[in-house]
């Protein structure tokens, strides 16, 4: 067995991956769906909602997973999401 | 007759000249040579026979060599000693007078004969006679042969970058050899470039190694392929191909290791090489001194998968754009004469000892964490920090042989360094914390090596309390996360409850897990404990059983840095001899094939414990690659078809000796097959022990005991014989991988026959000896006297019956 790796490690407190706060302009949204696709930590999800423009826009589904790569806002057509680094707080 | 006729008919006209050796009194004293000699000269074929006092003297040799100019022999047989000691003495005695080596048959009237029946010289004398007309026969049977060359490919594979894998590699580019030296990690290094203080010395491990990665990393004569993998290894020595996989770093050698990359990248992970105590990034280097130093991407953490860049961070911040998501795993083909296996060790991971809370309460932790805590390049800027409260523990206590010497674990075997390497942390704790209480619970200590005693008492007179009794139970106390160690000080017979606020669990070393592949790709055999066994333990104890390949360091048993290192560049040396040779002569001991009889069943292949057999099933043939094969005979036993002729081990041959053996008086002897490397050594052993045993048991030599054809057996009971002892390594053990395996399903086979036929299976019988357990040969033989005795001139009639098939052979 080689060796098992289960403590957290004693310096994660200092080194943590940003924060996001996720802005997503729900009217502005076509409904393609980009953003739930190619978010590479799952944390956007389809709504029920409907919009202006007759679509699902999406929604968050965990904002703490977010890592601020911003690619949601870079292959959104529309520009109806953005991501700002906010400090993180409490669990992570 | 024309004279090339006459020369011809000469040539083919058997001649045989033999020499019964008197050994001073070793033989004489029980047997009566003259006596011997005399009844060998009446043997068919024999044209001279004679008795010397030492056979293997100077004189001795002359004489032979006259006598087969003179006498023009063209075989000759030396009855004396164990073949295992003065055959190559005899063969070339044989080559210098003209004869070749394969024409030489020695009879061993001592270590078989004279030395185990001392007392009964009549009797001595009878086997002696019987054993000399078994070498008789089976010489005249005997064909010249020419040894063939292998060349050796002047270049190396080194499999693992630990100390072992680093040394062996820049001795052999040293020397002048190209050396592929292929790590599985990002970076060389291995375990020592994880600890920070080295035993006995308390050197920087680091530092001392680092100037030795740094070579490797320039060498010229060293390709280092890292984060790369052995895929496939096909060939034989000399010859070897292998196939390694190395992965994309995704960072080119551009990299200059500035690190910034690291400081954008958003995803974090354990490092593995602080044993998860410190974080790491997606794209990262291991540690600080890593060769090479360029970093690497783990795809899997990092946010861009195959196909979609989402994240740009690292590569907008690396100036010398040095990021490249395009790399793709390549598959490199290398071309090696010789393989030096150094893939280390992994460590015991003690969760599975429930009793000791590993896992569950966090200030238990292992050597191994101790090393990152207390290095000043770790993940705690070398403080001893408890990890629940980041606190200095003021009581430390360490526990030694976890995952060693205990049966409990599945780990009997003793790790070598654990000691040491806890009296050496204790050491430096005291460095750092004088004040710090230690104990250190133990079984023994084993201070054995140089310098190594002088360690252990600086460390008692340092104030470490050693107390002998590992805990049966450590126990946390919930509060302070303190722990309480409960056991018995076996010493004082007292039973102990001690508070401290760390523990320090001492693990084991055990085979690394990719030990499984290695030694399937290699053709390799292993120990009972799981680790690389070497082709001998006392003389060669770097070489594998295979040829061409060798082992450095951990891989082959737990050892310590200086004991690597020393086995490395023995391991260089060994395949240097084999490079600077160019070539390799394989004994002629090899198959030879016979295309009309093969079926292309590929029986032969599935036996064969080398690879050495190939299949082409449609073009209904066999190859046999001779370079690879070690002569075991194991497919020519197994061959239905008579398709494989074993030289020098021929079936003809075999039969002869167990023709001879029982011709008279079959039905009061056993006939014992036994392998040269354990059974026949064995048996010499009882010789050179004295152990005395009847004398009604005639031995015939081959190489392994998986060349016994079951016809061996049956053609010896339809011949008469009483009882038939097949006898070889033990399992596991066996000098040609797992040969015997085939051995023990034939007896097994036969024993079902047997039975069938209601015979009684007890005449025939299966053994495993290795070369120490002289006594233990010596008892089975006695063991199968009141067999012998008890067996009735009707149950020999039918067992002669019931295998009449094999007399037509
Ligand atoms: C906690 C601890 C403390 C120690 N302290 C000391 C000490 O103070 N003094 C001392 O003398 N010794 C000490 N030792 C022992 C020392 O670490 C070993 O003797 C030494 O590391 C052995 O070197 P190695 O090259 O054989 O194996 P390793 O260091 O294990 O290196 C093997 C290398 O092979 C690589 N590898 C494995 N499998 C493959 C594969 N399939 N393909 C390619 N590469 C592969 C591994 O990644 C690794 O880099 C200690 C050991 C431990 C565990
Ligand atoms: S910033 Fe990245 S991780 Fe965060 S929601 Fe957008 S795509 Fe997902
Ligand atoms: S692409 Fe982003 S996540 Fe991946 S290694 Fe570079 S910085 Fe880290
Ligand atoms: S089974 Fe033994 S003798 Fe036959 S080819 Fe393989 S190694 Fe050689
Ligand atoms: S076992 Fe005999 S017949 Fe079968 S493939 Fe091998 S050599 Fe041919």
């Amino acid at each position: 067995m080689p060796v098992r790796i289960w403590r957290k490690p004693l310096d994660a407190e200092k080194a943590k991956p940003p924060c996001g706060e996720i802005h997503i302009l729900k009217d502005l949204c076509k409904g393609c769906g980009y953003c739930i696709e190619f978010c590479p930590r799952d944390v956007l999800e389809k709504s029920e909602e409907i919009n202006k423009r007759g679509v699902h826009p999406p929604r968050v589904a965990d904002e703490s997973r977010c890592v601020v790569c911003s690619f949601c806002t870079a292959v959104c057509p529309d520009f109806a999401i953005f991501v700002i680094e906010k400090p993180c707080e409490g669990g992570r | 007759m024309s004279e090339k006729d006459v020369s011809k008919a000469e040539a083919e006209e058997i001649r045989i000249g033999v020499y019964v050796c008197h050994c001073g009194l070793n033989i004489a004293g029980s047997v009566d040579c003259a006596e011997v000699a005399e009844f060998a000269s009446t043997l068919p074929h024999v044209v001279l026979a004679k008795d010397l006092r030492y056979t293997c003297s100077d004189q001795g040799q002359e004489i032979i060599k006259q006598d087969i100019k003179e006498h023009r022999l063209n075989r000759v047989v030396v009855a004396s000693c164990s073949p295992r000691l003065h055959e190559p003495t005899f063969r070339k005695v044989c080559e210098e007078a003209g004869l070749n080596k394969y024409l030489f048959e020695m009879a061993n009237i001592r270590e078989h004969c004279s030395w185990v029946h001392l007392y009964n010289r009549k009797a001595a004398t009878e086997k002696a006679k019987d054993l000399v007309k078994m070498a008789v026969m089976r010489a005249a049977l005997l064909q010249p042969a020419v040894e063939s060359e292998v060349p050796i490919r002047p270049e190396a594979l080194v499999i693992g970058g630990g100390v072992a894998g680093i040394q062996a590699a820049l001795d052999l580019a040293d020397t002048g050899y190209h050396v592929y030296l292929v790590e599985k990690e990002p970076s060389i290094g291995g375990r020592m470039a994880q600890i920070d203080k080295t035993f006995p010395t308390m050197d920087c491990s680091i530092c001392i190694l680092a100037p030795k990665m740094s070579d490797v990393g320039h060498h010229p004569n060293i390709t280092l392929l890292t984060y790369s993998e052995i895929l496939d290894v096909k060939g034989y020595i000399g010859n070897f191909k292998v196939k390694v996989l190395k992965k994309p770093r995704y960072v080119t050698s551009d990299c200059t290791a500035c690190g910034e990359c690291a400081k954008v990248c958003p995803m974090i992970a354990p490092n593995e090489f602080d044993v998860g105590l410190a974080i790491r990034h997606a794209i990262y280097t291991p540690f600080a001194q890593a060769v090479p130093s360029t970093y690497v991407i783990d795809r899997e953490l990092c946010l861009n998968k195959e196909g979609v860049i989402v994240c740009d961070k690292c590569t907008k911040a690396c100036e010398r754009q040095a990021i490249n998501f395009e790399m793709k795993p390549e598959e490199i083909e290398l071309e090696v004469g010789t393989i030096i296996v150094a893939i280390g060790a992994d460590v015991f991971d003690p969760s599975i000892i429930p009793q000791y809370g590993y896992g569950r309460y966090p200030n238990v932790i292992t050597s191994l964490e101790f090393e990152r805590l207390i290095n000043a390049g770790g993940p705690s800027g070398g403080k001893l920090l408890r990890p629940s409260d980041m606190q200095i523990p003021k009581t430390v206590a360490f526990v030694q042989c976890v995952g060693s010497r205990s049966e409990k674990t599945g780990k009997p075997y003793c790790s070598n360094v654990c000691c040491m390497n806890t009296i050496k942390d204790a050491l430096l704790i005291k460095e750092h914390w004088p004040e710090t209480q230690i104990y250190v619970f133990y079984v023994d200590i084993r201070a054995f090596g140089k310098g190594f005693e002088d360690l252990y008492r600086r460390a008692r007179k340092e104030g470490v309390i050693f107390i002998r009794g590992l805990p049966a139970e450590i126990v946390e106390d919930k509060q302070t996360r303190d722990l309480w160690l409960i056991g018995e000080n076996t010493l004082q017979k007292k039973l102990y409850r001690i508070r401290v606020g760390m523990v320090i669990l001492s693990v084991g070393l055990e085979p690394r897990k990719e030990t499984d592949l290695i030694q399937r790709l290699l053709t390799l055999s292993r120990s009972k404990d799981g680790f690389f066994m070497e082709a001998h333990p006392k003389l060669r104890p770097v070489d594998a059983a295979t040829g061409g390949i060798f082992f450095a360091g951990c891989a082959e048993s737990p050892k310590d840095i200086k004991d690597s290192v020393t086995q490395a560049s023995a391991a260089a040396a060994r395949a240097g001899i084999l490079m600077a040779k160019g070539k390799v002569t394989v004994e002629a001991l090899t198959p030879i094939w016979i295309p009309e009889k093969c079926q292309a069943c590929g029986l032969c292949v599935k036996v064969c414990p080398y690879n050495a057999i190939k299949l082409d099933k449609e073009r209904k043939k066999i190859e046999i690659i001779e370079a690879a094969c070690a002569g075991c005979g194991t497919c020519g036993a197994e061959c239905p078809f008579g398709a494989l002729v074993m030289r020098h081990f021929t079936d003809e041959q075999i039969i002869a000796q167990i023709d001879a053996a029982t011709e008279v008086d079959a039905d009061k002897k056993i006939i014992a097959f036994c392998c040269n490397w354990c059974s026949y050594a064995g048996a010499d052993f009882a010789g050179v022990s004295r152990i005395q045993y009847p004398e009604n048991v005639r031995i015939i030599r081959t190489m392994c005991s998986g060349r016994v054809a079951p016809k061996f057996v049956e053609r010896a009971f339809a011949r008469g014989a009483a009882a038939v002892l097949v006898s070889g390594c033990h399992l596991g053990d066996c000098h040609y991988i797992n040969a015997n395996y085939q051995t023990k399903k034939r007896v097994e086979r036969l024993w079902k026959k047997m039975e069938k036929a209601g015979l009684n299976k007890e005449r025939l019988q299966l053994v495993w000896v290795s070369a120490a357990e002289g006594e233990k040969f010596a008892a089975k033989i006695r063991e199968m006297q009141p067999i012998v005795e008890s067996v009735t001139p009707e149950e020999i009639e039918k067992a002669k019956e019931v295998f009449q098939k094999a007399l037509e052979l």
